[in-house]
């Protein structure tokens, strides 16, 4: 034992050693366990530190390698980026180089892959296309304009032409149709309503071309009969569209009418295609059309439509949609669709020889009948003083001429008489009457102032003076063909009186102004 | 060649019930359901070949719940029968099954009436008991089944029901 020694001596005596020695023995032991464990601690620090030591050196070492590593590696990047730089160049350059080369060969390449394979070409560039056309027009649309504007015209042209043509074939057909009574009746009344025929004609020759009929039951939607002119038809899907149509139109009524059956919906308008819709009772037709549909289109289809009613009234009004609770309508609906179609306006038949004789006939007859009616009429008037005596001119002739006198019979009786004497019919007419009432005094005078003042008319408008002279003052205007009476004549200047809205009026006015009525 | 007959039956029920669902698989159509929120129908057909004749459904789908109005049930004239659908995940559907039965029998009392508690596939979430179905389905004169649009689950039995309640 090391311990009992590495006590300090003392001067105490043996038995307090001894006594020491047992009370501080396990102190002592425990003590020497201390130092023991101590000691092997510091050797493990050692150990550990000599450890880490050794490991902060491999890691530094390693730190040393990565840094080297990096260092190495940043000048290995910047190599590569100016490499990569350089290749960027290259290829700037290069492309700049190409762009010339494939632009040369482009056009030829495209070319041929059109030529090879144009469906390809189409299925590569269709999708884009609309967007490529879009893009274009918003952003330079006057160019787009410009580039589109020749072949739009050049389509617009064709169909107009194509319509054109139509519509003369049309109205050329039109021309020679039938002259029937139903056509001059239908001209008359258009005339009447101040429709030219040319505008008529055009109306007429516009074209209607019936596509499919729907017979449709109204309450349920159910469809009783379909016909289909077009190819697009839709015989498969009829029931589903009667259906949509009935639909349709009932949610029209009642958003936008009354709600009540008599506002139904009439026609449905959509691209060319139009749906006539001729209601009734139990069931409705619709028509669905391409064109202007003539004036008797509704006609025709509302007596249809009533037929069918008066026909078959409750079996359209209990049908559930069995056939066999119906007549088979398809027939009749053919017929329609055969009579609407291949109406008599779009084929009118040209004129017969018979009609051509008949209408020869009936001109010939109408001219006769005028000749006759004329020569009649002439005969008449040159006979009718004879037979009844002239009442016209019994009234003129007395109660005109008795004032007269006094102004007349001075100035110039004579001029008057021989222009007034011209007139056939007064002279022949005036010895008869002259006699009987003026027997005696002044034939001469009773005889000229009765032709002249009643028939001498103005011939234009003219400018009244206040005396025979150019350079008198004006102070009104006869108007043209105004009835006046020729009082004095001066050369070439006569006093005339006439009746306007103020009265009875004098003034003078060149002879010239003045005329006969022939 | 057999006749064919067409006959128009009603699909009714309260919104997103299903209703469109069953007949957008099983059945022909060419219109858009976009009509359904247009003008509040879509009209679609099931063909089935019966012994002697071929049954053309046509299926007016109405635009249901508070959507229904008179004018909707106008478009239950000429209906053969119907197929009343509620959610078997929400309630508050079954009480159209009361409703639409009425409106129907206004229209036509002899109408063929068919209930269908859809969404059946969702097992965990159903809130109405298949008893209470049957009994409310019996008071109003109907038959019931359960549909799922989502796996088809008798929905072509609905329609085939539908098919041979109706009367030649």
């Amino acid at each position: 034992m090391t311990a009992p020694s590495s006590t300090p001596p003392s001067d105490s005596p043996p038995e307090m050693e001894s006594i020491r020695a047992i009370l501080f023995t396990h102190e002592r032991a425990r003590l020497h366990t201390l130092e023991e464990q101590a000691a092997i601690l510091a050797q493990t620090d050692r150990e550990q530190g000599e450890r880490l030591r050794e490991r902060a050196q491999a890691l530094q070492a390693k730190i040393d390698a990565l840094q080297q590593e990096t260092e190495k590696q940043q000048t290995e990047a910047v190599a590569l980026q100016s490499r990569l730089n350089q290749l960027r160049a290259d290829i700037t350059a290069e492309s700049e180089a190409l762009i010339p080369r494939l632009t040369k060969g482009m056009s030829s390449m495209i070319k041929e892959t059109i030529q090879d394979s144009p469906d390809e070409m189409a299925e590569a560039l269709g999708p884009v296309m609309g967007d490529a056309i879009r893009v274009q027009i918003r952003d330079s649309r006057d160019e787009m304009v410009d580039a589109i504007y020749p072949i739009i015209l050049a389509t617009v042209q064709k169909a107009l032409a194509e319509f054109t043509r139509e519509l003369q074939a049309n109205i050329d057909m039109r021309l020679k149709s039938t002259f029937g009574a139903q056509n001059v009746f239908k001209l008359f009344s258009a005339r009447l309503r101040g429709v030219p025929p040319s505008s008529l004609a055009i109306r007429q020759a516009l074209s209607c071309t019936i596509q499919e009929l729907f017979l449709i039951q109204h309450e349920s939607g159910l469809l009783l009969a379909h016909h289909g002119y077009a190819e697009k038809a839709n015989s498969d899907d009829s029931d589903l569209i009667g259906g949509m149509l009935t639909a349709i139109r009932d949610f029209a009524r009642d958003s936008f009418g009354d709600g009540s059956d008599s506002d139904s919906l009439n026609e449905i308008q959509y691209g060319n295609e139009r749906i006539i819709i001729q209601s009734s009772q139990y069931v409705y037709l619709a028509v669905v059309i391409t064109g202007v549909e003539p004036e008797w289109f509704r006609a025709r289809l509302h007596a249809f439509i009533s037929d069918l009613h008066v026909q078959y009234a409750p079996s359209l009004r209990d049908y559930t949609g069995d056939p066999e609770d119906i007549p088979d309508l398809k027939p009749s609906l053919v017929a329609l669709a055969a009579t609407i179609g291949t109406q008599e306006d779009e084929n009118p038949e040209p004129i017969t020889r018979g009609q051509k004789m008949f209408l020869f006939g009936g001109g010939m007859i109408t001219v006769l009948l005028l000749a006759t009616a004329c020569f009649y009429l002439q005969f008449t008037i040159a006979l009718w003083p004879l037979a009844f005596g002239d009442p016209t001119f019994t009234p003129t002739a007395v109660p005109t001429n008795t004032p007269l006198p006094t102004e007349t019979a001075v100035p110039t009786n004579t001029p008057t008489a021989t222009t007034t004497s011209t007139p056939s019919s007064t002279p022949t007419y005036t010895p008869t009457t002259t006699p009987t009432h003026t027997p005696s005094p002044t034939p001469t005078a009773t005889s000229t102032p009765t032709a002249i003042p009643a028939d001498i008319i103005t011939n234009s408008s003219v400018w009244v003076r206040n005396q025979p002279d150019i350079n008198a003052d004006t102070y009104t205007i006869i108007p043209k063909n105004t009835v006046v009476t020729i009082l004095v004549q001066e050369d070439i200047w006569v006093k005339v009186e006439w009746t306007s809205w103020n009265g009875i009026e004098q003034g003078w006015i060149p002879t010239h102004w003045v005329t006969l009525p022939e | 060649m057999k006749r064919i007959i067409q006959k128009k039956v009603c699909l009714l029920g309260d919104f997103a019930v299903g209703k469109t669902s069953l007949t957008r698989k099983f059945v022909e159509g060419r219109f858009d359901d976009r009509y359904l929120s247009t003008i509040g129908i879509k009209i679609s057909r099931k063909r089935l070949e019966m012994d002697t004749y071929t049954l053309n459904l046509l299926i007016w789908d109405l635009v249901g719940g508070a959507n229904f109005s008179k004018s909707s049930a106008k478009h239950l004239h000429g209906a053969i029968a119907a197929l009343i659908v509620c959610d078997l995940t929400r309630p508050e559907t079954l009480d159209g099954y009361k409703f639409y039965a009425e409106q129907m029998r206004a229209v036509n009392p002899n109408a063929a009436l068919i209930f269908a508690g859809n969404k059946s596939d969702l097992v965990d979430e159903r809130l109405i008991s298949d008893e209470k179905l049957q009994i409310i389905s019996k008071q109003l004169n109907g038959s019931y089944l359960d549909t799922s649009a989502k796996t088809g689950f008798q929905v072509e039995t609905a329609f085939h029901w539908m098919a041979e309640q109706i009367e030649i």
